[in-house]
């Protein structure tokens, strides 16, 4: 139920004329790239539209349910007078950080308004010493990154959009990475947050250091829950001394080849940083796969590692990437915001069977598979054109019924309306669900938060 | 003692063997580890398998009982002592791996598997399982999933919630969810995270699946010997600061020391040091000595005396038994031990360890300091003779003010230990009522008739007066009272089932149109 603008506009009282874009400027910012799109860079003091300089999707701007504004709050009170404001007079919010995910993957479309942490962006606490880093949700993880960097640290948090996104937006979506096997997941990284949840109120959940057990885990219930529950507006994470040495090792073939090389790996008695196997850029078209093995570590471990790799495979690899290099091939492989994106998970040793699940998927979208061997997680991006939206939401209903059979999941993470409204977002029907409708009523009982996707 | 009926039902349930009801027999479950709280249990309940936990926690709630879980009893909050005549639920006959699937190095379990146990019967395929609590060969996995509990090499390896990837729980009133799983997703939130450290209040895990790694091939382990606490923990700083990560810290200190080496424990550790560090590193065999090398030259350039080596097995746990026996060296020098447990930023540690060694001082108290060094994770033991009640009242002070010097330097109360009945009082230093008020809403949101484990984690007198709408009334209408918490506006969201088909029981309460009628009161 969306309400009207009149709404809309009471929301947007709250803050300054400055802090918020509205109608064409509004549609135009979600359906761009995410950077370079804050009121700051392009100012709008006198609240007119800012000036949009860049492509914008024909399907957000023409439909009446895009949001009418995106909010831009500058503090934790603010976005607390946000939602007080969206609570009384029924306007429906989105939580975001820079946006970059929004315009292709279809989520907010029941929203009335954005509200964007991506100005509250400020670094509150950094210790070196103590591997800790507190800082505003609308941090950029790129330029978290390099301040980590210059102490020789970093937040191995690498999954879709950590690279290129914030670090709210980040720890809202929760995905993992590759790197999960060897640093944990998302969620095991962030030692605290602050949050303002859907019934008006500010919560401190965690704190900053690495072992807290005082009272129930509320740091892990907001951590994916994907602004459904309430806006995180400020967060702390565990860093990571860098290791010394960064080496991916790339060897191609034939799918089932690489899928039994990607086994051998995961299963050996050495550990490896994270083990990926994708569609090969140098073969496309026939079908060839490539197998990224990364190993970090200090020098001598890592040529340990690289020694038993290659004895393990059977030969030397294809290509062997070092530094930033290495880094670079696994960011760009997690990179999403495509209209279609699929996540396929079953046991990792069922592997070969989901990635030929996988493939049949991005047949149908037209699409790239890359996989996460460590944790049998296959993703699938791909795009949909207008007419095609049965025939890929039938593929997707089939792929899902063949991974429940093998005791799987199909979650659709990006997709049309159409396709959504045919098959749901979808994922493993787990016994979850009824505590998990409860625990939205308690943080968001009046429904202002909007957050379709699973 | 429990009614007549209910002990003939849980008896037709778990057998006579299940059912403890002799009043000599359940002096044994009047306490756990922190001997200080001692509570009677109406009666435990020892059922063997999913089906039996179910119908057990069925006939307890149905006939209006409080529910305490309980795993091996090592806790150290408290958090298993039955307030006020509560049945036990102890999961001691719940002992079995179901699985354990190397392929995908994972292992499914009942929840009162030994710590040890599991880590023994996953060597066979080079697998182990990571969280090695101090008590870990006495300690349930179950009980380490109620307390999210720690130890030594969670350093490197992180706790308990880490490796925990899938539950089959069961619920106040018998039903049961089956939460996460590897090799899936589900839609909505992390409820595994969730339930992982809720220490027993939102229900009782009946089969756990973890996460197996890969035994470490190497191993060195490094003891040095410093005659300045502080220096230690500069060696520390200094350690990470270097960019290494060993698996472990831990650091015992003087009056430690000589407690272990003046008991049959001891370790060989010189009795005039001020501290003892013990740093440990695993992984592959290559490059283990040079970050060895490189650790022991950075504890001299600190002001190590003396850094020693293991050089095999035998060493390496002659290195260890100072750390790892230095609780039950106490013991011996004192009839009373209180173990804090608070976690600081690793950073203040040097300033928080004289702000400790003050307060002894001022309170003429005895604190001996055991900790997870790397993690800022302090275990400050009060030894105290409870029988001297000047003393007794000392120790409490003290107690307090050393919680309170770890909270204002930006740490937290309980890093590993968890709340239960000891510190719940404390939990105002570190949470405001907006934050109390969630966790008690979430605690409805699991429990609505407040059955589990009640007395614990949450300060008496906090819950919202919308909280208590339910209890005592009928299961059905406080099953869907989950939301109570948020103020009682009656404007429940439609807490529709959005899962397709569930598998479970949780579907057992009444939902939808009828969720949130109990708000209206």
């Amino acid at each position: 139920m969306r309400t009207g603008v009149s709404s809309v506009a009471a929301a947007c009282e709250v803050l300054r004329e400055d802090q918020v874009l509205k109608g064409e400027s509004a549609r135009a910012w979600m359906a761009g790239s995410g950077r370079d799109r804050m009121p700051g860079a392009s100012p709008a003091t006198d609240g007119s539209p800012v000036a949009v300089d860049f492509p914008v999707s024909a399907e957000l701007t023409e439909s009446a349910d895009s949001p009418e504004a995106v909010l831009f709050p500058e503090s934790t009170e603010e976005v607390q007078a946000v939602m007080r404001s969206a609570i009384k007079s029924g306007v429906r919010l989105l939580p975001a950080g820079s946006g970059g995910w929004l315009g292709a993957a279809g989520w907010g479309r029941e929203a009335d308004a954005i509200v964007s942490t991506a100005l509250m962006d400020s670094v509150v606490h950094y210790e070196p010493a103590d591997l800790t880093l507190t800082a505003g949700a609308g941090l950029e993880m790129a330029a978290l990154a390099e301040l980590a960097g210059r102490s020789g640290q970093w937040l191995p948090m690498d999954g879709p959009g950590c690279a290129e996104g914030t670090l709210g937006a980040a720890v809202a979506c929760g995905v993992p990475g590759p790197l999960q096997g060897r640093y944990g997941g998302v969620r095991d990284n962030v030692l605290g947050l602050e949050v303002v949840t859907g019934d008006g109120r500010i919560l401190r959940a965690g704190g900053r250091v690495v072992k807290n057990v005082a009272g129930y885990d509320m740091v892990r219930l907001f951590t994916g829950s994907r602004g459904s529950l309430g806006v995180i507006t400020r967060v702390s994470v565990r860093l990571f001394p860098r290791p010394g040495a960064d080496v991916t090792l790339c060897f191609r073939g034939g799918v089932d080849e690489v899928v039994a090389m990607a086994r051998g790996v995961c299963t050996a008695e050495f550990p490896v940083a994270a083990v990926e196997v994708a569609g090969d850029e140098e073969a496309a078209g026939d079908g060839g796969m490539v197998l990224a093995v990364r190993l970090l570590g200090g020098a001598e471990e890592v040529a340990e590692a690289r020694a038993r790799t290659v004895a393990g495979v059977g030969r030397e690899p294809d290509e062997e990437l070092a530094g930033g290099d290495s880094a670079a091939l696994h960011e760009a492989r997690w990179e999403e915001g495509s209209p279609v994106v699929a996540r396929l998970a079953a046991l990792p040793d069922r592997l070969g069977d989901v990635m030929a699940c996988a493939g049949r998927v991005a047949g149908v979208v037209g699409g790239e598979v890359a996989a996460d061997a460590m944790r049998g997680l296959v993703r699938v991006k791909g795009s949909c054109a207008p007419g095609r939206t049965e025939a890929v939401a039938e593929c997707v209903a089939g792929a899902r019924a063949e991974m429940a059979d093998r005791g799987g999941s199909l979650v659709l993470s990006s997709a049309p309306r159409e396709v959504v409204e045919g098959v749901g977002w979808g994922g493993w029907g787990g016994g979850g669900a009824g505590l998990t409708a409860r625990i939205k009523s308690l943080f968001d009982p009046h429904g202002v938060l909007a957050s379709e996707c699973p | 003692m429990i009614p007549s009926a209910l002990t003939a039902n849980l008896t037709a349930i778990c057998g006579p063997d299940g059912v403890i009801v002799d009043p000599d027999r359940l002096l044994v479950y009047e306490s756990d580890a922190l001997t200080a709280y001692r509570h009677r249990p109406g009666a435990v309940i020892l059922p063997r398998t999913t089906g039996e936990l179910r119908r057990t926690v069925r006939e307890i709630s149905r006939a209006g009982l409080p529910i305490v879980p309980r795993g091996a009893g090592t806790g150290l909050s408290g958090g298993a002592v039955a307030l006020g005549g509560a049945v036990v639920v102890g999961t001691a006959r719940m002992n079995r791996i179901l699985e354990i699937d190397a392929p995908n190095r994972r292992a499914v379990l009942q929840p009162g598997v030994i710590n040890a146990e599991l880590s023994a019967a996953a060597a066979a395929h080079g697998l182990y399982y990571a969280p090695d609590p101090s008590s870990q060969t006495a300690c349930t996995i179950g009980g380490n999933v109620a307390e999210n509990s720690g130890g030594p090499h969670c350093l490197k390896y992180g706790v308990t919630s880490r490796y925990v990837t899938g539950l089959t729980i069961v619920l106040a009133d018998g039903t049961v969810a089956e939460l996460g799983g590897l090799g899936r997703e589900a839609p909505g939130y992390d409820l595994v995270g969730l339930f992982v450290g809720s220490e027993g209040c939102f229900g009782i895990a009946a089969e756990i699946e973890v996460a197996l790694l890969p035994v470490p091939e190497g191993v060195r382990t490094l003891l040095g010997i410093f005659d300045r606490i502080e220096d230690a923990g500069t060696a520390v700083s200094d350690i990470v600061g270097a960019g290494l990560l060993p698996a472990a810290m831990e650091i015992i200190d003087g009056p430690t020391i000589r407690a272990v080496e003046d008991s049959v424990f001891a370790a060989g550790y010189p009795t005039d040091a001020e501290a003892a560090l013990v740093i440990e590193f695993d992984g592959l065999e290559a490059g283990l000595d040079t970050e060895a090398g490189r650790a022991a030259e950075l504890c001299r350039r600190a002001g190590a005396r003396e850094v020693r080596s293991a050089r095999d097995e035998a060493e390496r746990m002659a290195l260890w038994k100072g750390r790892k026996k230095a609780f039950g060296a106490m013991g011996r020098i004192a009839p009373d031990l209180l173990v804090q447990d608070a976690t600081v930023p690793r950073t203040t540690l040097p300033a928080i360890l004289k702000g400790i060694s003050e307060i002894a001082r001022r309170y003429d108290l005895t604190v001996a300091n055991v900790f997870h060094a790397g993690d800022g994770n302090l275990h400050p033991n009060i030894l105290f003779d409870r029988r001297n009640t000047d003393e007794l009242e000392r120790v409490e002070r003290a107690s307090k003010e050393i919680m309170q010097i770890c909270v204002d330097s930006g740490g937290t109360i309980t890093g590993e230990h968890g709340v239960g009945l000891d510190k719940k009082h404390h939990m105002p230093l570190i949470h405001g009522p907006a934050e109390l008020d969630a966790m008690w809403g979430l605690r409805r949101v699991f429990d609505p008739a407040g059955v589990m484990n009640p007395g614990k984690v949450l300060p008496d007198g906090t819950e919202p007066a919308g909280g208590a709408v339910g209890r005592g009334q009928g299961r059905d209408e406080a099953a869907g009272a989950g939301v109570s918490a948020s103020g009682g506006r009656g404007e429940v969201a439609a807490a529709g089932d959005s899962a397709p088909g569930g598998r479970t029981g949780v579907g057992d309460s009444p939902r939808g149109g009828r969720t949130g009628a109990a708000l209206s009161a």
